[in-house]
């Protein structure tokens, strides 16, 4: 790792406010070249705003920039863009029915065309990954679009890399991948500014850490001088335990659910499993593997092709209408897309799907429905200062709130998480955690896919495993680890 | 790249069925005569389908473009009668129409209106101002120089088709090898890269429907060209067609998905239909019945191919 | 101020300058007469606001009025019976619009190409079978209808209170239009919540397309014949109504009370116009310019909204 006298990058004081909320409060960061500096902090914290200061996308009050120790201007994107600075967003920015190359030079198209091909041609060999540069970023994975998007980033001469939850979309491998590239980077002496939930990956790849809580820093520490706990502890202001211990289920009740033979048309063949009433029983798997396929189809979004799906022991009939009414519900992994109206009220969505439980004869009456949702409301303390706040303002915690909200309401005994606690911070993690082992305590069941590994093991009673879209593996508690799933989900039979 | 190239569409199965059928039972469907009516009468609509392939591809709409055609077509018809030169007419009535278009731009983009409404409600502008001007009449006495010109042939091919060509010709080199087509691409499919990428997204939205009015202006030289005289409701209904023939030459109402050869398609399907029908003696109830069916067609064949 | 507020004001307003303008305005004659007009296109923008509420579109509606119209009239003239000849045109509106719904749901076609679709269908077998005829000569009590009163009311604008009526009541208090609520604003989200999406599209197409066959019975009723191109006068107007009413075009915001004032603005417009002797010509543009105002607030209103959130 180069070390040079000052560093690559560094922010000072940088301080900002949206119409009378302090987002940032005199927040200090730096990076060297060649160091990868992590940000933690829970949603809301400031991580989102402070690299779209760096990048030039918001205008700080105070504070200011420097680079390689002289004082710079970010007034613009242009600006960060000329510094050197490059952000990667989560949703990437990448246009769909554009080609590798066209997005890569996206705003400095050059009137040679095969130039910019061969120039992006080259740039991702270097990175590791060749493509052809004429496909279409749609027919692409989401891997290779976020090669390309680090592509884009090299080849605007980014000294400076910003990465927000880098490996949220991606597989175990592709991480492993991922991080061999990012090493790479650092040879070449790239500042990396990392954004992750992930704290395991925190001390995997981390040269630095700076927790920010509330718009400040919290405090910049070295991985090997600190432990999971205390960053925890950093990031929520005050003491906690961060992984959460559940109370395993001793003795399951009846079977819930069982699916025999399942095969959907979304791939899925061949599966069958059982849940108990009492359980959390989890679904494993690389990605691409089908688990939430295998979620949809027991759910009645895609339609199945064979075998049955029993709920209770009576067969269910086919149809999400089916479902929801003999009490199952899904909660989906794109909550903002599938599992809520965003332009609806929290009141709204947390009625929508127990309309005909609630109001048999259909006369909708508003007191009644008020005080179900203000109840609810309640009950899973979700933050909002009214029910008829848009469901769009609210944080990934509140809104995956929201959503298992609505599966209580409509009275759901039989509930499916797929990725229940991704984007979501710390501290709402524990409570959804909190909340699905409570549910389970009073008999209902729940199935869960996650692609990470330790919430698995820490919240599950059994798993299965899935591979190329079927079920390969059980495994029970006892053999719950890490790498028995891994071996399992990777093994080529 | 950003292509040209496609699986063959359900449109052009179609395309050709409606070739055969009106061939074998019409018997002046094949002849030259009325292949060159057909070219003619589909070349106006290919004008207003090309830039409204660019304004669906970019999630918008735009249901002024009969209502301007028909504004700019009497604006030029006037300019003729008072006995102007035919140039700064047509200056005049292309003007028109871009001056619609930027206006359609303008509550679309800046003001951010639904591209359903504004341009609505710019329908009723246009329409009202070309029958105010004319109460409702066609304007006539425009000379002869402009239907000469219509009626010209170039190298044997009618002035409408040549101007057809030249305008899908533009269209394509614009929209496939231009840095405003790839920011078309964008704007329908990720607006926020663009502007993340520093380019004023908003210029260029507002420049694509400023083209659709200049094409509107376009097309109305050639339909006063045709009919020889002006009149306001001439191409009421036209946007219409325009949309469906975008839509079932295969270009998705979302996220930057367009295909422009396919546009060609469309229009030539409608035209076809129609001209063929016609050939057939259809009564012109039925034929307006057939449009319909067409287009549900069309669209059901797309999109039983996509589901297989 | 609320969006409905600000058009309350509109109608007001208009009132205002109308009763300033003309002397005529404000007579109980000219009066009853804004409101007849204005309930024949209110039933049509009722079926159409339910549509609406569910994210699509229904472009058929003029054809429908024409072809139930002269269905109705037809079937009057042949049996004698008005209730038969009242059932065939209500029969033929909700017929367009199950085959409407039907194309959506079933064959996925999106709203606007489907209805399109429709709408040159259903005009080309109406001038088919018509032929260029003209029926016209209907029994008395039909034509009570279109110029009867009862309770008080011309019989149109009580079938205009009633609608809105029952439409309100649909769309508040029963689940049904909460659930159609929910699909316009995000229909994947309904159907996996268990809304039966494809039920509730066909019901609301249906409806449409009723109510479009209620309002050709009625006009029947007041011109007092048919022709295959009865409803075209009336077709330019009603898509200008929608977002003067104040139904958001993307789905899941509006309501029936908006369409109301939308149906009053516009008819206030075109008896305005009449009565001060301003030529038809003009109507477009002034009905322009007020869809763009209206939209206008509604879009200043909703970024104001969202910059406080």
């Amino acid at each position: 790792m180069k070390v040079n006298f000052a560093p690559l990058v560094e922010m000072r004081g940088i301080s900002k406010s949206f119409t009378g909320v302090r987002a940032l409060d005199n927040v200090s960061l730096e990076a060297n070249s060649g160091e990868v500096h992590i940000l933690v902090g829970q949603n809301g914290a400031g991580k989102s705003t402070l690299i779209k200061v760096l990048c030039g996308a918001h205008h700080p009050d105070h504070g200011e920039f420097l680079i390689d120790g002289k004082k710079v201007r970010i007034h613009s994107v242009a600006d960060a863009r000329r510094l050197g600075i490059a952000v990667i967003f989560q949703e990437f920015s990448l246009v769909p029915f554009l080609d590798v190359a066209q997005n890569i030079y996206l705003g400095r198209e050059s009137r040679d065309s095969r130039k910019m091909h061969t120039e992006a041609a080259r740039l991702l060999e270097q990175l590791g990954i060749p493509m052809d540069t004429h496909l279409l970023v749609n027919d692409l994975g989401v891997a290779q679009q976020q090669m390309i998007e680090i592509a884009k980033a090299l080849s605007q001469n980014a000294r400076i890399l910003v990465m927000d939850e880098p490996t949220a979309a991606l597989s175990e491998h592709e991480i492993l991948r991922l991080f061999e590239r990012i090493r790479r980077l650092k040879q070449d002496g790239i500042a990396i500014i990392y954004i992750s939930h992930r704290l395991k990956e925190v001390f995997e790849l981390g040269d630095r850490i700076t927790v920010l809580r509330d718009g400040c820093v919290a405090a910049t520490l070295v991985p090997s001088k600190t432990s999971i706990n205390e960053l925890v502890s950093l990031m929520v202001g005050r003491e906690v335990d961060a992984t959460y211990r559940r109370r395993f289920c001793e003795m399951p009740g009846e079977i819930a659910l069982e699916t025999r033979a399942l095969s959907a048309v979304n791939g899925v063949r061949d599966a069958s499993i059982q849940v108990r009433s009492g359980e959390i029983v989890g679904l494993a798997g690389l990605v691409g593997a089908g688990r939430t396929e295998l979620l949809r189809a027991i759910f009645g979004a895609d339609r199945k092709t064979e075998g049955e799906i029993l709920l209770g022991g009576k067969r269910l009939m086919e149809g999400p209408e089916h479902s929801v009414a003999s009490g199952v519900g899904l909660v989906p992994e794109n909550r903002k897309t599938e599992g809520l109206a965003l332009i609806r009220s929290v009141h709204d969505n947390l009625l929508v799907a127990a309309l005909p439980r609630i109001f048999p004869n259909h006369i909708y009456r508003f007191r009644k429905a008020a005080r179900v949702v203000a109840d609810l409301i309640e009950r899973l303390r979700i933050a909002t200062h009214s029910p008829k706040r848009l469901a769009r303002l609210l944080s990934g915690g509140n809104q995956q709130k929201v959503v298992i909200g609505k599966w209580l309401n409509a009275g759901s005994r039989f509930l499916i998480f797929d990725e229940p606690t991704r984007g979501i911070d710390v501290g709402a993690k524990a409570e959804i955690f909190s909340l699905l082992d409570s549910l389970v305590a009073q008999g209902a069941a729940v199935l869960m896919v996650s692609s990470e590994l330790p919430e698995i093991v820490a919240v599950c009673d059994r798993a299965y495993v899935m591979r190329d879209r079927t079920i390969v593996g059980e495994l029970q508690r006892s053999e719950l680890t890490e790498e028995n799933i891994l071996r399992l989900a990777m093994h080529h039979g | 790249m950003a292509s040209a190239r496609r699986r063959i569409p359900g449109i052009a199965w179609l395309l050709a069925v409606l070739v055969l059928f009106f061939s074998a039972f019409g018997t002046r469907f094949a002849s030259a005569p009325n292949l060159i009516n057909i070219g003619n009468q589909s070349s106006i609509l290919l004008l207003l389908a090309l830039p409204m392939t660019l304004i669906i591809m970019t999630e918008g709409l735009d249901l002024s473009m009969g209502a301007v055609l028909g504004l700019s077509g009497v604006v030029l018809a006037l300019l003729l009668a008072d006995g102007h030169a035919l140039p700064m007419a047509l200056a005049a009535a292309l003007g028109v129409g871009t001056l619609f278009g930027l206006a359609n731009g303008v509550l679309i983009v800046a003001l951010g209106m639904p591209p359903f409404v504004a341009t609505l409600g710019m329908l009723g502008v246009a329409q009202g101002i070309a029958l105010a001007m004319t109460d409702g009449q066609s304007v006539g006495g425009i000379g002869s120089a402009l239907p000469g010109i219509y009626a010209s042939r170039w190298m044997g091919i009618p002035f409408a088709i040549v101007v057809a060509l030249l305008a899908y010709a533009t269209f394509h080199f614009l929209l496939y090898h231009t840095r405003v087509g790839t920011y078309v691409f964008a704007i329908g499919g990720n607006r926020e890269a663009l502007m993340l990428a520093g380019v004023p997204a908003n210029r260029y939205h507002v420049l694509i429907y400023a083209i659709g009015g200049l094409m509107a202006g376009a097309g109305a030289f050639l339909l006063t060209g045709r009919m020889s005289v002006g009149h306001p409701t001439a191409a009421v209904g036209m946007e219409f067609d325009a949309v469906v023939a975008v839509i079932v030459g295969g270009t998705k109402l979302e996220r930057g998905d367009g295909w422009l050869p396919g546009t060609v398609l469309g229009v030539l399907t409608v035209g076809i239909l129609k001209n063929g029908l016609n050939v057939m003696a259809v009564p012109s109830s039925l034929q307006i019945a057939s449009i319909g069916m067409l287009v549900i067609v069309a669209l059901l064949l797309d999109s039983l191919r996509e589901r297989s | 101020m609320s969006s409905f507020a600000w058009r309350l004001l509109g109608v007001l307003l208009l009132c205002v300058v109308l009763t300033l303008s003309s002397s005529a305005f404000l007579t109980v004659g000219n009066l009853l007469n804004v409101l007849r007009q204005a309930s024949l296109i209110f039933l049509i923008a009722s079926g159409l606001t339910l549509v609406i509420l569910s994210a699509g579109l229904d472009l058929s509606i003029g054809a429908n009025l024409g072809l139930s119209a002269c269905l109705a009239a037809a079937v009057i003239k042949a049996t004698g019976s008005i209730a038969i000849g009242i059932g065939a045109g209500l029969g033929c509106g909700m017929t367009i619009g199950i085959l409407n719904g039907l194309l959506i749901t079933m064959l996925r076609l999106p709203p606007f190409i489907a209805t399109y679709g429709m709408l040159w269908m259903v005009y080309g077998i109406n001038y088919w079978t018509m032929a260029g005829n003209t029926i016209y000569g209907f029994p008395a009590a039909f034509r009570e209808i279109g110029s009867g009163y009862l309770l008080g009311m011309p019989i149109p604008v009580l079938l205009m209170v009633l609608s809105l009526i029952v439409g309100a009541v649909f769309t508040r208090y029963t689940t049904w239009g909460h659930e159609i609520y929910a699909i316009g604003a995000n229909a994947e989200v309904a159907r996996l919540s268990g809304i039966p999406v494809r039920r509730r599209l066909i019901l609301v197409y249906t409806l449409s397309g009723a109510m479009s066959g209620l309002a050709g019975i009625v006009y029947l009723a007041r011109l007092n014949s048919a022709e295959a191109g009865i409803g075209e006068p009336l077709l330019p107007a009603r898509h200008r109504l929608r977002p003067i009413g104040g139904t958001s075009l993307f789905g899941g915001t509006g309501s029936l009370g908006g369409a109301l004032i939308g149906a009053v603005i516009l008819t206030l417009v075109l008896n305005g116009m009449n009565l001060l002797t301003i030529s038809g010509n003009w109507q477009p543009l002034i009905t322009g310019v007020i869809l763009l105002l209206a939209a206008g607030i509604d879009t200043a209103a909703r970024k104001w909204n969202e910059s406080q959130a």
